[in-house]
């Protein structure tokens, strides 16, 4: 018969040196395959060029905001920025102009009822040369401000209109 | 030997935790335009792929060839070549039973690349026969200002 005490007298030792092994094989492979991104996010856009959406019939009554841009020949900088046809500049102080110009407009939408602000749609218009970061500045512009931290959302609905000739 | 096991673990989760696989479809090539309200969805999309689109750069970044090309791992295409590529990507979809309507086009476009190029792959993205309908355009959350 097995006495209990006996066993436990006596220690029993753990190999240590096969787990230290992996562990360093595990640590040397997350330090190899990390990889420093800055992290990324993304807008949203509607496109109904190819499947008209359901919702294009239904907000016809709803003219989009248009944001037109005029690009430089060559270069592709901005020329010029429009919203609903008035120029605002060009530079980092255009797309501040754009931001409270669709502030406007999307108070205005408050006013007339609480649906509408969802249907209202901005439409990007850009020249085909024009430098693809002004786009994104653009649509960040339409689609909200950050307040302390955080962001005040004013129109979600994003489109481009029909792509402008090469020569313009 | 116990507290230098201490720090190997601590070193080790501390690895795992930061790794990130997610952004393993992001190529380097591009540089990505920078915004402050660039935010990662909300929602994790259910099916989504990754088009890069931007230029062949050297060691210290700079341009090399003013063609932008859609990068997919070591092949790349020109916007006029790219249409057989996305004819795949739809077919690949439709092969595992997916809603085409579902799944979403996310587009890491260079800044500097031309925005009537972008529209162009989007347009072709919406052609009859591939037929993508959501999208959603990249952007790196640090801003300059």
């Amino acid at each position: 018969m097995k006495i209990r005490n006996q066993s436990a007298a006596s220690k029993i030792e753990i190999p240590m040196a096969p787990m230290i092994d992996v562990v360093f094989q595990l640590l040397i492979f997350f330090m190899l395959t990390l990889k420093i991104v800055e992290p990324e996010g993304d807008f949203d856009i509607n496109m109904p060029i190819g499947a008209p959406a359901q919702s294009a019939v239904t907000d016809a009554d709803l003219p989009p905001f248009k944001v037109r841009m005029e690009a430089e020949p060559g270069s592709g900088q901005l020329r010029q920025l429009y919203f609903n046809g008035n120029p605002l500049g060009t530079g980092e102080g255009a797309f501040q102009l754009l931001n409270s110009e669709v502030l406007k407009g999307v108070n205005a939408l408050k006013a007339t009822g609480p649906g509408n602000l969802d249907k209202q749609e901005v439409e990007i218009d850009p020249d085909y040369g024009l430098n693809y970061e002004f786009i994104i500045s653009a649509i960040s512009a339409c689609s909200g401000k950050m307040v302390d931290g955080k962001m005040v959302r004013y129109i979600s609905r994003i489109k481009f209109a029909p792509i402008r000739d090469k020569q313009e | 030997m116990t507290p230098m096991i201490d720090v190997v673990f601590q070193l080790l989760s501390f690895f795992m935790m930061i790794s990130n696989f997610e952004q393993d479809k992001a190529d380097e090539r591009v540089t990505l335009p920078k915004d402050k309200l660039a935010r990662p969805p909300v929602v994790k999309r259910e099916s989504s792929f990754t088009l890069n689109f931007g230029f062949d750069r050297d060691k210290d970044g700079r341009i090399v060839d003013t063609t932008a090309y859609v990068f997919d791992g070591d092949q790349k295409f020109t916007i006029e070549s790219v249409r057989g590529r996305l004819r795949q990507e739809a077919a690949f979809y439709r092969a595992l039973g997916k809603d085409i309507a579902d799944v979403t086009v996310e587009i890491r476009a260079d800044a500097a690349v031309k925005s009537g190029q972008v529209q162009d792959l989007i347009q072709m993205c919406q052609e009859n026969d591939i037929a993508f309908q959501r999208f959603a355009l990249k952007a790196t959350q640090k801003s300059e200002f």
